[in-house]
């Protein structure tokens, strides 16, 4: 009776955990493979995969050549520097606003879902509408700054020295709640007699916030930064709809294989590339899943 | 000092609503009103309204006309609306009954090498979209899934699989065993005890996970761009799409479209956000 009961638990589990790990494998583990097989030929967007010819290692010879011109050493460097200026604005800024926050006060609660609703829209179809507000001649935005006196507005998509920065702000506003939100979990979780104990001892507020709220805020907020990171190595949607593809001054990571694929048609390189920015996200995402582990370990000790 | 935290909240509160007001302004306007030398921005009921001033008369236009052809496009939005629901949705409901079966399995029954499942779950999460695409391309290609419904379903579904199970195994390992274990030994087979005590109990956590999915699912445009010319194209490559229009970017409708195709989102963020912190997390965070 016992066995039988477990033999057929065995059956179960695996007709219960099975069909989702063959789906991922079908569409992330095979496809994964089959593009480090594509990266080492020289196929084409339109040829059949019969056709594709094998070239070693010439498509990684080409990415890591050190070279001026260098498209894919630009495109990692713009990417990088996305990254790093757009997580640690959004990650400031989400905390400022989670510690402003903090405090009850009547209409909170519209606040915050105002705060919000940035997130929650499409981000191809609303950088497709900063268009309207960016417009160097008609924008709202320009026109907003030439009545306040600007004598001379930027051209936010046009300027190769702005157009960088044009992208990072809307991601700075479309993602800036996001790192609000954990912060803000991350506050709530402090214990209020930690807060009572500090009072008794008269400590300054400056030095509750270092020796208190800072630390014990530190890993969810890691965590959020982590998060992001991943996301933002991924940066594609604004630059498509802001320069496009193809543009020196915006050329992410992603819309350069974009480009490389499906404007270019060279599928082996773009494959190619595609590998080593795997690479990148791979060490990231290491990162984060260690540390989600260790946060999770840590819970269970509680 | 008490009164330093409006310093941060109100111009902040400026710089998101501005945007949004735009949204709405722009969508009860006309085409001419919305490129104009002097920028409009008073809604105003009266029909005659000279090109120099700041009110602009207010249009439903934009609204009724949503489901106008423009040039280059083959439908209207409408079409590419019920395209958003029908992958969106089912999408939703495979991810969510796959999820919660495997979420389920990994946490009742010893699974050999759980840990290290789990994790590759949540690492196909970090996947970079175009790292796959062109095999996947090159897979439909083959099996006729380009331009589909079902393509974009399928890619959906493995894509929020990884947050399904993740969150939905959260929401299960909270349901104590014992209630299952009363279940069994009242004669139960594992199944019924899973339909009838588990899921009534994770009805929260399943609501939940589909709201997360759903969204990634009705926002995601990367894919949906790539991997179809028409039939199935979603919203969010619709809108894009009208990039580099002859007859110009119709900007009251894609405004107006922002708003419709907000509006689901912002009722579910609303109905799960107790549970939005978890969600956004894979449920590392529980609020």
């Amino acid at each position: 009776m016992a066995t039988g009961q477990q033999s057929s638990d065995g059956l179960m589990k695996w007709g219960l955990v099975a069909p989702a790990l063959l789906l991922l494998i079908g569409l992330n583990i095979f496809p994964l493979a089959y593009n480090i097989r594509l990266s080492f030929t020289k196929a084409t967007l339109t040829q059949a995969p019969a056709d594709h010819e094998a070239v070693g290692g010439r498509n990684y010879a080409r990415i890591f050549k050190a070279d001026e011109s260098n498209r894919y050493a630009a495109a990692l460097r713009t990417t990088a520097r996305f990254v790093l200026m757009a997580v640690s604005i959004e990650l400031l800024l989400g905390y400022l606003l989670a510690l402003s926050l903090k405090p009850r006060f009547p209409g909170k609660s519209v606040v915050l879902l105002v705060f919000l609703i940035p997130m929650m829209l499409s981000p191809a179809v609303m950088a497709l509408f900063w268009n309207l507000i960016y417009d160097e001649e008609f924008g709202v935005l320009n026109q907003a700054l030439r009545f306040v006196g600007f004598a001379s507005v930027p051209g936010w998509k046009t300027d190769t020295a702005v157009k960088f920065y044009t992208i990072l702000m809307i991601d700075v506003w479309m993602w800036t709640p996001f790192m609000m939100l954990i912060s803000m979990a991350a506050l709530n979780a402090i214990p209020d007699y930690i807060y009572e104990a500090a009072e008794i001892d008269r400590a300054r507020r400056w030095t509750v916030f270092r020796r208190i709220t800072l630390p014990m805020s530190a890993p969810l907020l890691i965590l959020a930064a982590l998060l992001r990171t991943t996301d933002a190595l991924k940066q594609f949607d604004y630059v498509m709809a802001i320069t496009g593809p193809n543009d020196p001054a915006t050329e992410t990571l992603s819309t350069l294989m974009y480009q490389v694929m499906f404007r270019n048609f060279k599928v082996g390189l773009g494959s190619a590339y595609a590998i080593v920015v795997l690479v990148i996200v791979i060490a990231v995402a290491t990162l984060f899943i260690r540390y989600l582990d260790r946060l999770r370990e840590q819970e269970h000790a509680l | 000092m008490k009164h330093a935290r409006w310093l941060v909240i109100a111009p902040y509160f400026l710089l998101t609503i501005l945007p949004l007001a735009w949204i709405f302004l722009t969508s009860i306007k006309v085409q001419e009103d919305t490129n104009s030398r002097t920028v409009k921005f008073i809604p105003s009921l009266a029909k005659e309204i000279p090109d120099d001033s700041r009110r602009f008369t207010v249009s439903p236009d934009a609204y009724t006309r949503l489901e106008e052809k423009h040039t280059g496009v083959e439908y209207g939005f409408y079409r590419y609306l019920a395209n958003s629901v029908i992958i969106g949705f089912i999408s939703t409901l495979a991810s969510v009954t796959l999820g919660t079966c495997c979420a389920y399995g990994f946490s009742r029954f010893k699974i050999p090498g759980a840990r290290d499942w789990l994790f590759f779950i949540l690492s196909t999460r970090f996947l970079p979209p175009l790292a796959v695409v062109m095999p996947i391309l090159l897979m439909y290609r083959q099996f006729d899934l380009q331009n589909t419904h079902l393509g974009l379903i399928i890619l959906y579904t493995s894509f929020n699989l990884s947050l399904s199970i993740w969150l939905m195994k959260g929401f299960i390992d909270e349901i104590p065993r014992a209630y299952e274990e009363a279940a069994l030994v009242d004669g139960y087979s594992r199944w019924h005890a899973f339909v009838r005590i588990i899921l009534p109990h994770a009805r929260t956590g399943i609501a939940v996970t589909a709201v997360f999915c759903l969204i990634s699912a009705w926002n995601e445009y990367g894919f949906a761009m790539t991997l179809n010319q028409q039939q199935a194209v979603t919203v969010p490559v619709y809108f894009a799409g009208l990039q580099g229009n002859i007859s110009g970017i119709p900007w009251p409708q894609v405004a107006a479209g922002i708003i419709v195709f907000v509006a689901p989102v912002m009722v579910f963020t609303v109905l799960v956000r107790k549970h939005l912190l978890r969600g956004v997390t894979f449920g590392t965070v529980k609020q």
